[in-house]
């Protein structure tokens, strides 16, 4: 399975370690990431509220480089997600829009033909690998170790973009117990962590993340599982933040989805890795089951 | 040329057709997939907006048919296969075993109380249980026993205890071939299943319940004897909120109700006043997005529910029902109409108001008989201004809620099941004139 | 209220009944008094175009998409979010956040960029430098949109 890998502008940029344990462990259930030179940003919810059709045309050309490369694209951040998907679907079904659009891409020597479809990784996993191929892929469980799912909102909504409903079904709920893992159900898992509007307005940012925190401390897990990276950014810097202008103290260390799978699959993580995470994960680490 | 008519659905629309057609010297066959007649209104404790008794109004209604000459009553069956045109219909009906004989049963009960086995209460919605041979409810028309035999453990207690002989329990499956001029369709509707709206809780917290549980616990036939008390610790609730349109007046694709349900405004006050007669000191707050309090009395009875029972009435729907788990409380957020700001209240009991939906196995009865469904599922009809009561196929006709949300109460239903009589004789009569 | 029904993403504003459930299910209007969805569109809806262009309000909003998915007409409403703040873009109201998004964006093709340090990481612990963006290409593309001047408005 080969895909256009897209990744994004955070990642790269403040979560390498995020991307660095995706490409440990795609060889590892047959994916193949093809880099995507040249690529630009996907034009996240900041630059959608600025201007639309500087949003489709951005998102467009990412979405022609991929149909040049012939491949599906897959990224690994949710508003990447959100904007390419979305982008994808209103171009497909909008001719016009669709016509403006080609006529910007023109300038740049590409075109929009609407030959890719736009996939996360949790799709891929649980799609195209399929849960039982992920499932023997894991060779070193955890014992049942009580986690929060943090779905993350662009992994499912709006609802009648998605095919598979990741928050409110199953779904990713099984995806994470394939690493052995106890996913505990909470009262705010389908709210928002507050991101996007870091360095936006901070202390609205912290207030909505105070909630989720909250929530999740009062579901008694040891654990908090993000797909998306911003998600991840706030939950996990965030404690420390609101430590800082509350005192309180919540203690919950914060893994990616595809950390927690690597870790799994009986792949250690390297020192530089275990310190890019804010909250100390180090308990986390000593409860795989020994080899 | 047959002057027999089969009416499918015992509900109050379906039997008032049947009295009235009747009445007039033809024969009926009244067929309901229930061991009893009565549908929905026989759940109902009372009305609106008179406060009457439903069962009170009902039930002579019910007994009529029984006595009636003229009708046949073929309960636990159902319309299999249909033939032929106006005038001269053969219809199948496949009638279920109740592996009780209904002509030698006196509904005396014996067999119940003696019954080891216990399944859940469909006429209580599932809220209190029965045995497993068992009077579908006290009232039922006609009066005898069932057994459900996915329930029943073969004990053969019944058997032995009956002072009739009435256990069969070698009953086979029947079917039956009627003759008859016209159909009426008089299927009723069926509620929504609130669980597809997560944000509500239905389904996962014991103390979010749908309005037609509400209607059980309040009646004195219910599981409770017609006491409310709350599903997860017997406790009275004092603080109830009703939330309005639960699917309904909903244009999302996935929940596929866009209509309003035209009733549950009415039934919603009815039942609020109602909580507050069975429990003065309670406080009920009905959220809302429209009060559709039209026709009938309706605007006086909702002044009354607000001057003389201090109803409660929010304009706003809310987003959310939380729970607290150790109690089993319930906030509902909202955003408060006057300070416009987001708040949550708390209720020791939350009830939900489901979109009306066709009944269930409407697309397969409509296949039987060859007639139109419109794309809600109700019955489509042949001109829905000139001809409201005519199918797509001529002889067959229509009553009641399965016309979708055009019924607005019980006398709509009455009348158009009087309507759909008339309307079959006349067509009939035209027919034997030709 | 047809200014925003007309821009693009903005139709849903001419579907709002005024129910309150986007509000109610809104996370940022339970901590902000002043965020309220359903307020916004009945503002929109009366036509006091000022308060809604020049406010802070639009800019609140998470795109968390809550209230689209629960809107009983259809969701259009969420959408409209982003209508109206194109709009008030255009009147030069942008927070001082989304801008510096904006310019990183025209500058380099990314709205956040890698610093020395984390570039520095990268390619010692063998992920390569970041993958290459074409600048000009996104220039391009983002002056025949008129992107530049637009948020040059912002100051």
């Amino acid at each position: 399975m080969k895909y256009a890998f897209f990744a994004g502008c955070l990642i790269p940029a403040r979560e390498p370690h995020y991307e660095n344990s995706v490409q440990k462990i795609a060889p590892e259930l047959g994916i193949e990431l093809v880099r995507m030179e040249g690529a630009n940003c996907c034009a996240p919810f900041s630059i959608q509220s600025l201007d639309y059709t500087s949003w489709l045309a951005l998102a467009a050309r990412n979405l022609s480089i991929a149909e040049e490369m012939g491949l599906n694209i897959v990224t690994l951040c949710n508003d990447c997600y959100e904007s390419l998907l979305m982008t994808n679907t209103v171009l497909k079904e909008d001719k016009k829009t669709r016509d403006k659009v080609n006529k910007i891409l023109a300038d740049v020597g590409l075109e929009f033909k609407g030959k890719t479809d736009v996939k996360i990784f949790s799709d891929v996993l649980y799609e195209d690998v399929g849960l039982e191929k992920v499932k023997n892929a894991v060779k070193r469980p955890f014992n049942g170790l009580r986690v929060a799912v943090q779905p993350g909102c662009h992994l499912s909504k709006p609802k009648r973009l998605h095919s598979i409903q990741w928050m409110g079904g199953t779904a990713l709920d099984e995806l994470v117990e394939a690493t052995g893992v106890k996913s505990i159900p909470y009262e705010r898992k389908e709210a928002c962590c507050g991101g996007p509007l870091r360095g936006v307005n901070d202390e609205v940012a912290l207030h909505v993340a105070k909630q989720k925190l909250d929530s999740i401390k009062s579901a008694d897990v040891g654990c908090i599982v993000t797909v998306c990276p911003f998600c991840y950014l706030e939950l996990d810097m965030g404690q420390i933040e609101l430590k800082r202008r509350t005192k309180e103290e919540y203690n919950l260390p914060v893994l990616n989805f595809a950390e927690l799978l690597r870790l799994a699959m009986g792949m250690d993580l390297e020192d530089w890795e275990v310190r890019a995470h804010r909250i100390p994960i180090t308990k986390i680490l000593g409860m795989v089951e020994a080899k | 040329m047959q002057k027999a008519v089969v009416v499918i659905g015992g509900g109050v629309a379906g039997i008032q057709s049947s009295l009235d057609l009747a009445n007039r010297g033809f024969k009926v066959y009244l067929v309901d997939r229930n061991p009893s007649i009565g549908g929905r209104m026989a759940q109902l404790d009372k009305t609106f907006p008179t406060m009457d008794c439903s069962m009170c109004i009902l039930a002579p209604k019910m007994i009529e048919c029984s006595h009636h000459p003229n009708v046949q009553l073929l309960t636990y069956s159902e319309v299999k296969d249909v033939k032929g045109s106006v005038g001269d219909f053969k219809v199948k009906v496949l009638r279920k075993p109740r592996y009780v004989d209904e002509r030698k049963c006196t509904g005396c009960a014996i067999c119940s109380e003696n019954c080891p086995t216990e399944a859940p209460n469909e006429f209580d919605e599932n809220i209190g249980v029965r045995k497993a041979i068992y009077m579908p409810f006290p009232q039922a028309v006609p009066r005898a026993a069932v057994i459900d035999k996915e329930s029943c453990v073969e004990c053969g207690l019944c058997d032995k205890v009956c002072p009739a002989g009435a256990v069969n329990r070698e009953q086979k499956p029947e079917e039956v071939e009627l003759e008859s001029g016209a159909i009426v369709v008089a299927t009723g509707f069926d509620l929504f299943d609130p669980s597809v709206i997560p944000q509500y809780g239905y389904g996962r917290f014991k103390n979010v319940i749908s309005a037609m549980e509400l209607e059980r616990l309040l009646c004195a036939s219910g599981p409770t004897g017609g006491h409310l008390i709350r599903p997860s610790d017997g406790r009275i609730p004092r603080h109830i909120a009703f939330i309005q349109c639960v699917g309904s007046r909903d244009r999302r694709e996935w929940i596929g109700h866009p209509y309003c349900s035209s009733i549950c405004c009415k039934y919603a006050v009815k039942d609020a006043v109602l909580i507050k007669e069975h429990e003065a000191d309670s406080l009920v707050t009905i959220f809302y997005i429209d009060m559709r309090a039209f026709g009938r009395g309706f605007q006086e009875f909702l002044n009354r529910a607000k001057s003389e029972f201090g109803i409660g009435f929010i304009r706003s729907n809310p987003g959310e029902v939380s729970e607290d788990q150790r109690t089993g409380d319930l906030a509902i957020w909202f955003e408060d109409p006057v300070t416009r700001t987001v708040q949550n209240m708390r209720f020791d009991l939350v009830v939900l108001c489901p979109a009306l939906i066709p009944s269930k196995g409407m697309p397969e009865l409509a296949k039987t008989l060859g007639i139109e469904l419109d794309n809600y599922g109700f019955v489509r009809l042949e001109d829905s201004v000139r001809k409201p009561l005519d199918t797509t196929v001529p002889g067959i006709f229509c009553c009641g809620y399965c016309l979708g949300p055009k019924t607005g109460d019980i006398p709509d239903s009455i009348t158009q099941g009087s309507a759909t009589a008339a309307r079959v004789a006349e067509v009939l009569a035209d027919k034997e004139a030709s | 209220m047809h200014e925003v029904a007309n821009t693009p993403r903005g139709r849903g504003v001419l579907a709002c009944i005024q129910c309150g459930r986007c509000t109610s299910s809104c996370p940022v209007a339970r901590v902000v008094e002043e965020h309220n969805p359903r307020k916004l569109m009945e503002m929109i809806i009366l036509g006091l175009r000022s308060d809604v262009l020049s406010g802070r309000l639009p800019w609140y909003c998470l795109s968390c998409f809550t209230c689209l998915d629960r809107c009983p007409q259809g969701g259009d409403v969420g959408e409209a979010m982003f209508a109206i703040r194109n709009l008030t873009v255009r009147e030069g109201n942008i927070p001082d956040g989304i801008l510096a998004q904006a310019k990183s964006l025209f500058e380099n093709g990314r709205v956040v960029t890698a610093g020395r340090m984390a570039l520095a990481q990268r390619v010692k612990h063998g992920l390569g430098n970041e993958p290459t963006v074409d600048v000009e290409a996104v220039q391009k593309i983002l002056k025949r949109t008129h992107f530049d001047k637009l948020i040059s408005k912002g100051k």
